[in-house]
């Protein structure tokens, strides 16, 4: 993988709006034949980056590359080889949504005919209405019909199950992974935790325009602590001394902690001599990734992740 | 449902509760988000009495000079335009037939763009939903949106009529004045109450607005035409605008037909809220129909679809373009029939009946050339809507050029006023009997084309610099063009300083000879402004409303 073109380059991205400052430093990569999710709350600068990448807004500084090309200079060309899907879908009253698709798939290139109808019956989207009638729900539809529909090598998808419901997003999840099964990338923001760790490789997590977490899925889990909650035959409060435990609550015979991979072996001998009568442990979801950088934490300096005070996702681990 | 009229009292009392609840506040609410538009509206239409009559003053400063323009002041052409001179003697007359129905008509567009836009574009952008998801009645908010319409109505009616008791003249004749253009903005008011009811869109509200002012100013021009010497006739009453000229400032001040324009309003309104009780929220009275389920080749094309977007724009304004052609043309027909020129004031006030046709003519193609500018603008500025409404995003990410994307928009726009020139003035030749040739006026009007370039380079230019203020502020620079153009005489302006402006560079044939000068500058400065507007497009981030 690392002697091709990555799909998207970002580096140290800046982009300020008046006084505002949207992007501070963000790093994002997407490997060609991946799915990268791209995390963060409302404001954080997901759609900005992606509006960049796609030459509708100008950075201020860093460097970002689409497709080996510069997304604001080489915009037209680039764009025949992605499809982008955005969140919030404005399409032309008065035309229908089939209309819309056409217009759509044709601006990228062409229209796959078999292709699309296959998807207006797998999203069950009725092609002969105006758009002024549509859900919001079906407006995103004929975004993700136009965006799926393609051919294209890279797919930028914003927040694209707005407003869909289970089934429809099941439907999504089954195409992207077909996608994925071609060989090709897709770069998908999002805020559905479920959604992510169904589809994705890898992730980026950020926080007011700056990265503040990326990598394998399965790497940063290794990174972070398992969360265990065990009932001991005697009072919990016995694991306060042992070596590796960390973040301890004990309520009882009850007891959560988390405990990092490298004495996760020495901390299960210790408790064995405890008699444990339950023991449950979960690797961190990407959820505990995520409310880490977000649990009500001052703004970390760096771009590394772990801190000691995430208690809050820890303990909201644990309660499951 | 009950019937809406009660409810109309209830609210009126102040009912805080049903379906008029929190009308107070919805009142305050539009108040808030209109009042620099009120304020404009008002304000400049009731300066206009006070300009106009002091330039009128200057050019008829003596009973003599009065009396010799009322003995030829009733043409066909100024009956048409303007309405029966049945006071041309005295200055009030004169100011009457100089502007009243400039404000009235502006007071009535005033009226159709003020309530869509508090209306059935609201609705449409799903605002009405959230006000109408907390604790408001069905009708509080569009009976709030009637009211402050019509207060700017009454409000600009008591303006000029103050402004009128200032410069003097009689108490009941300008109280007549400000109560029959107050009427009918009243009655515009309640008609595009009823239009934004019966339309699905914003835009269908106000053309089937503008539309139903078109038909209703055609009906009293037919009806003033026709007059026998300046009598009323009875054609003039199916129009609400005849009922505001039937009133007569200054000569029989007569009062009644003001309440019949605020009664004629009041059911209109209380019929368009009672539509409003029965329908779904979002939808107009007629169903949306279905449509084709594919694009064809020429829409899935930028030309196609900019054509597409601006259909219902370009067949109602080239449809407004052959009514006003023909309109112009039978207007000029019914001048050689009736001038007589042996009438020594004619020739002293005009230069003879050749000479005053041509002036005449010239006012017709000037007329024409506003409703191509008008045309260009608004088509134009559905490019900056694709932008800020978010749809021109989706089409940038696909494989589509800025400038190629805006060039269409360009194209749809020019292509279109220069149809509406060379026709609108070729049907007025046709159509006047002689008094002009087709391909005459043809060229005249065309001749117009750079003015209508320049105001659409000015738009590009604001679209690349100013994206959120381009709209409005480009109709800002064409209505006061078109204001000089126009009535620049009335403001006391010298021809030199109305040579300066856009519309007023343009030689005004047959009248005028052709010089072409001052179309190459226009021309010039239009490629400059949009060329610089477009680079500017190229280089900046896309922007939001």
């Amino acid at each position: 993988m690392s002697t091709t073109v990555p799909a998207v380059e970002i580096a140290g991205l800046h982009k300020r709006f008046g006084k505002s400052s949207a992007l501070a430093g963000l790093n994002l990569r997407v490997d060609e034949g991946t799915v990268a999710g791209f995390l963060g709350p409302n404001g954080s600068g997901k759609s900005t980056t992606i509006r960049i990448l796609l030459g509708l807004v100008r950075s201020d500084g860093g460097t970002a590359r689409l497709l080996g090309g510069d997304p604001w200079r080489d915009a037209v060309e680039l764009h025949r080889r992605i499809a982008y899907v955005p969140g919030d879908v404005s399409l032309w009253p008065n035309l229908t949504g089939g209309q819309a698709i056409d217009i759509l798939s044709k601006l990228r290139g062409g229209v796959d005919h078999a292709k699309r109808n296959a998807l207006l019956e797998r999203f069950e989207l009725d092609p002969t209405k105006k758009a002024r009638s549509y859900s919001k729900g079906n407006r995103q539809k004929v975004a993700l019909v136009a965006g799926l529909a393609s051919n294209a090598e890279l797919l930028i998808l914003d927040e694209p199950t707005s407003g869909l419901d289970p089934l429809m997003e099941q439907v999504f999840t089954e195409y992207i992974r077909e996608v994925k099964a071609d060989g090709r990338s897709v770069l998908l923001s999002s805020h559905i935790f479920a959604e992510v760790e169904k589809l994705c490789d890898t992730v980026t997590i950020i926080r007011e325009g700056r990265t503040v977490e990326a990598g394998r899925l399965d790497e940063l889990r290794h990174l972070h602590r398992t969360v265990v909650s065990v009932l001991l035959d005697r009072d919990a409060s016995v694991l306060l001394g042992v070596p590796g435990v960390n973040e301890l609550v004990a309520d009882g015979n009850h007891a959560t902690f988390t405990v990092g991979e490298a004495e996760l072996g020495g901390v299960l001998s210790a408790l064995s001599s405890f008699n444990p009568r339950q023991l449950v442990s979960s690797p961190p979801s990407l959820e505990d990734l995520f409310l880490r950088h977000y649990g009500g934490v001052a703004p970390a300096s760096g771009t590394t992740a772990v801190t000691e005070t995430g208690t809050a996702a820890a303990q909201a681990a644990g309660a499951r | 449902m009950s019937i809406a009229a009660p409810h109309l009292h209830a609210a009126a009392a102040g009912s805080s509760s049903g379906t008029f609840a929190g009308f107070g506040l919805s009142v305050r609410f539009i108040l808030r988000r209109n009042w620099l538009r009120l304020l404009i509206w008002a304000l400049v239409l009731a300066v206009m009495i006070p300009v106009v009559y002091s330039s009128q003053h200057e050019a008829f400063p003596t009973q003599a000079a009065r009396d010799a323009y009322a003995s030829v002041a009733n043409t066909p052409a100024i009956a048409a335009m303007t309405g029966l001179p049945y006071a041309a003697g005295s200055l009030g007359g004169i100011l009457v037939i100089k502007i009243w129905m400039t404000l009235a008509v502006a007071l009535g567009f005033a009226a159709i763009f003020l309530v869509t836009r508090n209306g059935r574009a609201d609705e449409e952008a799903g605002r009405t939903e959230l006000l109408r998801g907390s604790a408001l009645g069905r009708h509080a908010f569009s009976l709030a949106n009637y009211t402050v319409v019509g207060g700017l109505s009454i409000v600009t009616g008591l303006l000029i009529t103050l402004l009128a008791l200032a410069e003097n003249l009689p108490i009941a004749g300008s109280l007549v004045l400000g109560g029959s253009i107050a009427g009918v903005g009243l009655a515009f008011v309640g008609i595009s109450a009823l239009c934004g009811q019966l339309s699905s869109t914003s835009r269908g509200a106000n053309s089937l607005g503008v539309a139903v002012l078109a038909v209703f100013y055609l009906v009293r021009a037919v009806a003033d035409v026709n007059a026998p010497d300046t009598k009323v006739t009875a054609l003039s009453w199916f129009s609400p605008i005849g009922w505001g000229q039937n009133m007569r400032p200054f000569s029989q001040d007569t009062w009644w037909p003001f309440l019949a324009l605020l009664v004629f309003a009041v059911a209109c309104c209380a019929l368009a809220l009672r539509v409003e009780s029965r329908r779904d929220l979002g939808l107009g009275l007629l169903p949306d129909r279905r449509g084709p389920g594919h694009a064809t080749a020429l829409l899935a094309s930028p030309i196609g679809l900019a054509l597409r977007l601006q259909r219902a724009t370009l067949v109602s304004w080239l449809l407004g373009a052959v009514v006003a052609g023909l309109f112009f043309g039978s207007v000029a027909k019914a001048m050689t029939s009736v001038l007589d020129p042996s009438n020594p004031y004619a020739q002293a006030f005009l230069g003879g009946t050749q000479n005053m046709l041509n002036g005449i003519m010239g006012t017709f193609v000037l007329f024409n050339a506003m409703l191509a500018g008008a045309y260009a603008l608004q088509s134009l500025s559905g490019a900056r809507a694709e932008e800020s409404e978010g749809r021109l995003e989706s089409q940038l990410a696909g494989s589509l050029a800025r400038t190629r994307w805006l060039a269409a928009h360009i194209a749809v726009a020019a292509a279109g006023s220069a149809v509406m020139l060379l026709m609108g003035g070729w049907l007025t030749g046709i159509s006047s009997n002689g008094a002009a040739t087709g391909s005459a006026l043809a060229g005249a009007s065309f001749a117009y084309w750079p003015a209508v370039l320049l105001m659409m380079g000015v738009l590009l230019f604001l679209h690349g610099f100013l994206p959120r203020l381009s709209v409005s502020l480009s109709w800002a620079v064409y209505g006061v063009s078109v204001l000089v153009a126009m009535f620049g005489p009335l403001f006391s302006l010298s021809q030199g300083a109305i040579k300066m402006t856009p519309f007023g560079a343009v030689p005004r044939m047959p009248a005028e000879s052709f010089a072409l000068l001052p179309l190459a500058v226009l021309s010039l400065l239009a490629v400059v402004l949009g060329a610089l507007g477009i680079w500017r497009f190229r280089n900046r981030d896309l922007t939001g409303a």
